[in-house]
């Protein structure tokens, strides 16, 4: 059974991360081991901020 | 031992399959050749590329180091550092390097048949395209994700980093202008293509303000509602263009071209979580979901290719009718770049991708394994243009000026190319896609979307066919992510000339000061806006005018790349394997400067500028008005385009021989050892993270305490 919904697992999990849901959750980790002593910011924050910072130093992709 | 044998095995049948694929493809009999046998053809040898050539580039030439901590690893910040997984990483740089370019240049080579611009893709690919982005990505991962520039300005020096910024920016400018030429000729005249195009702007904005308010970060869901509404925006184009509001939404070709400068310009100005941001997201999923669909079609339908080997324009001195004109060699080589060999990957392999990598050994699968991906994409636009009737695809990218704009017409000029095509089946080709006409489509979208629609509508012929959906569905995906890299595009190239000229005028460097951003996107659309119009209103058909000017711009960065590396490999004591990026250097510089050649001294004035200019100012000065032109004013506009595109091409062939001239000379240096290696790359720093491929968690604290060198 659960053997094999694996590959539905793994195709769920690619696209979380591919998509960049999880961006927030690993956030959270590394914010957590790294600040302990301050504040995570929000979720909604958490995406804008990210999203501007992506535009903003815009990297390049191709035609 | 055995296991070793087996393994070997495998291999060599690997390389028999690949063989008979060529064969066949090269030699084989009878009138048309599978689609089947260029698809094992292709997959056979990028898997024997991969698994020998690239391994032995990882290994010896490069001397990726697993001790090594990447930048990701060393600088993790959760945000633009970090280490990514490494099929998570792949999928984001391939969604980055795959864009139009591999879908529109095979369709325009293939008027020489199927063989030349096959050979080209995948030769080209696994000897410079993939190698020119697996090396920059190392290199540039060796430093902390530097840029292509910086990293010609540091490892060269001030004149080729200059000429490499001076290229990123002309490359910019006219490849936006192309690529919104291709989208203006898939839409111009055509209520459906037009209506649900349009629809994808109220989608992107009311994704943007779910994504911002409503419901933050929950991209799949958002992304999800998106591509149903564009579905349905698909459909309901058909609607409109049977029913009385056809007429509001056909547009001429100037119309649709303002409507996108204005977009440009508005999307540049606008927080991009209000249309680019959303507009990205529809655009990945729609582009990766549209290549897969394209797969399994091709899978499942093993089309004939109709197209021969070589048509007779392949050996002709002044190749075909289809944009752009000139000889095989070499303007196949410009034709077609992504997929082979394209000098914009080296701005995505240096900046981003860098900075997320978790293993140095994994630069193969990312920078190598990606390209050959992208190379397979461009394999199957080819087939999709070769599965149509010869016919049909010249009357479809044939110019105006040769095919007369009507199907009578078009049929007797395409019998005069030496092939065959009757007026019913071009009328009878546009009613099945929902058009009015098919007649000189140029640009090479809309001769995809057939090609694909074919196929699709023949793996779905169970549901009744639906080609002319699947024409738009396919219209759809190429003209959104065009458009998104018009959005993006633009964006980038405010962004450059915001710091070029924040250098003279102080507050302009800063990004969000607005008019500073006002002043510096119109004077990017302004640009490419120019070249747009021009091409959309040039009697003689922009796209034969434009895209050799984007082809050699495109490879002109490839040069600059390529140069960068052989200089960084020189630096590092690896002259033995210097003919790695080397080789391909000189077959692009060569290629790239004969078709500057060409373009600037050619005596046939369908090729060269200058030749074209100096007969249409003589046709004026009599009075007379130019062949393709109608009026004397066109006339006039003729020459002033060739004027313009002329001196383009001279100044994109000096900007070659400086950057490569700049590095002969540092190479002289290296070599003879008059000059110290001065490598640039970040210091050594021994890895802690022992991830291979397993799903990543995320890192912890043992990584991140040391990030500050």
């Amino acid at each position: 059974m659960n053997r094999a919904l694996q590959p539905f697992r793994s195709a769920w999990w690619y696209l979380k991360e591919i998509s960049g849901e999880n961006a927030y959750d690993r956030y959270l980790a590394i914010h957590g081991a790294t600040h302990p002593d301050r504040l995570p910011l929000g979720r909604g924050e958490f995406y804008r901020q990210r999203q501007d910072e992506k535009y903003n130093n815009p990297g390049s992709r191709c035609p | 031992m055995g296991n070793r044998f087996g393994r070997y095995a495998v291999w060599i049948g690997v390389a028999l399959v690949g063989a008979l694929c060529w064969g066949v493809l090269a030699l084989g009999r009878g009138e048309t050749v599978n689609a089947g046998w260029l698809l094992f053809a292709a997959l056979a040898s990028f898997a024997i590329a991969y698994r020998f050539y690239s391994r032995f580039i990882a290994n010896r030439v490069l001397g990726v180091d697993d001790n090594r901590a990447t930048p990701g690893e060393r600088l993790n910040n959760g945000q633009d550092f970090e280490p990514m997984d490494r099929r998570v990483l792949f999928g984001h740089h391939f969604a980055a390097i795959a864009g139009a370019g591999p879908l529109v240049g095979p369709v325009l080579a293939a008027q020489m048949g199927f063989l030349p611009g096959t050979l080209w893709i995948i030769v080209g690919v696994i000897l410079a395209g993939a190698i020119q982005d697996m090396t920059i990505l190392f290199f540039s991962m060796r430093r902390d994700g530097k840029s292509l520039g910086q990293m010609a300005r540091e490892e060269i020096g001030p004149v080729g980093g200059a000429a490499a910024l001076v290229a990123v920016l002309a490359i910019m400018i006219i490849l936006l202008a192309v690529l919104a030429l291709v989208v203006v000729n898939a839409l111009a005249d055509s209520p459906w293509g037009a209506f649900s195009i349009a629809m994808t702007l109220p989608i992107a904005l009311l994704m943007g303000v779910y994504l911002r308010f409503l419901r933050p970060g929950r991209i799949l869901e958002v992304s999800a509602i998106g591509v149903g509404l564009l579905l349905l925006a698909i459909i309901g184009g058909g609607w409109i263009s049977e029913s009385s509001y056809a007429e509001a939404w056909t547009f001429s070709g100037v119309t649709i071209a303002i409507a996108i400068i204005i977009y440009g310009f508005v999307a540049s100005v606008l927080p991009v979580w209000v249309l680019l941001a959303p507009r990205d997201y529809l655009s990945t999923f729609m582009k990766i979901g549209t290549i897969v669909l394209l797969a399994i079609g091709i899978a499942i339908i093993l089309p004939a290719m109709q197209m021969p080997r070589f048509t007779e324009f392949a050996s002709a001195a002044t190749g075909g009718p289809v944009a752009p004109v000139g000889p095989l060699f070499p303007f196949v080589f410009i034709t077609i770049a992504c997929g082979a060999l394209s000098g914009f990957h080296s701005l995505i392999a240096s900046g981003t991708t860098p900075k997320l990598i978790q293993k140095e050994s994994q630069v193969r699968m990312i920078g190598y394994g990606a390209m050959l991906m992208e190379s397979f994409v461009a394999v199957m636009a080819l087939i999709a243009a070769c599965v149509l009737d010869p016919g049909l695809y010249f009357a479809m990218n044939a110019p105006a000026a040769l095919t007369g704009g009507t199907a009578e017409s078009a049929a007797s000029a395409v019998s005069g190319l030496g092939f065959s095509v009757s007026a019913d089946t071009l009328n009878n080709t546009a009613a099945n896609v929902g058009e009015s006409s098919i007649i000189s489509r140029t640009g090479g979208a809309p001769t995809l979307a057939v090609g694909m629609s074919e196929i699709f509508a023949a793996a779905t012929a169970f549901l009744g066919g639906l080609q002319a959906f699947w024409y738009h569905f396919a219209i759809m995906f190429e003209a959104l992510f065009i458009l998104t890299t018009v959005d993006a595009g633009t964006r980038v190239g405010r962004f450059m000339l915001q710091d070029l000229i924040g250098n003279i005028y102080r507050p302009f460097a800063n990004a969000s000061w607005l008019p500073g951003n006002i002043i510096a996107s119109a004077l990017i659309v302004a640009a490419w806006g120019y070249f747009l119009v021009v091409g959309v209103t040039d009697p003689l058909g922009g796209i034969n005018q434009l895209f050799p000017l984007f082809g050699i711009a495109n490879q002109l960065l490839a040069a600059v790349a390529l140069t960068v590396a052989t200089t960084i490999l020189l630096k590092m004591g690896k002259l033995k394997y210097i003919w790695v990026t080397l080789v391909p250097l000189v077959w692009d510089a060569v290629v790239t400067l004969t078709a500057s050649w060409y373009k600037i001294f050619s005596s046939d004035p369908r090729i060269g500028f200058f030749q074209q200019r100096s007969e249409a100012i003589d046709a004026y000065n009599a009075g007379e008005i130019y062949t393709g032109a109608q009026t004397v004013e066109q006339t006039a506009q003729i020459i002033t385009n060739a004027t313009v595109d002329g001196v383009l091409s001279i100044v994109f062939a000096l900007a070659i021989i400086i950057v490569i001239a700049d590095a002969a000379r540092v190479w002289v240096g290296l070599i003879w050892g008059r000059k110290e290696p001065d490598l640039q790359e970040a210091s050594y720093e021994e890895s802690q993270l022992d991830v291979d491929g397993s799903i990543l968690e995320p890192v912890g604290a043992g990584t991140s305490s040391n990030r500050n060198e």
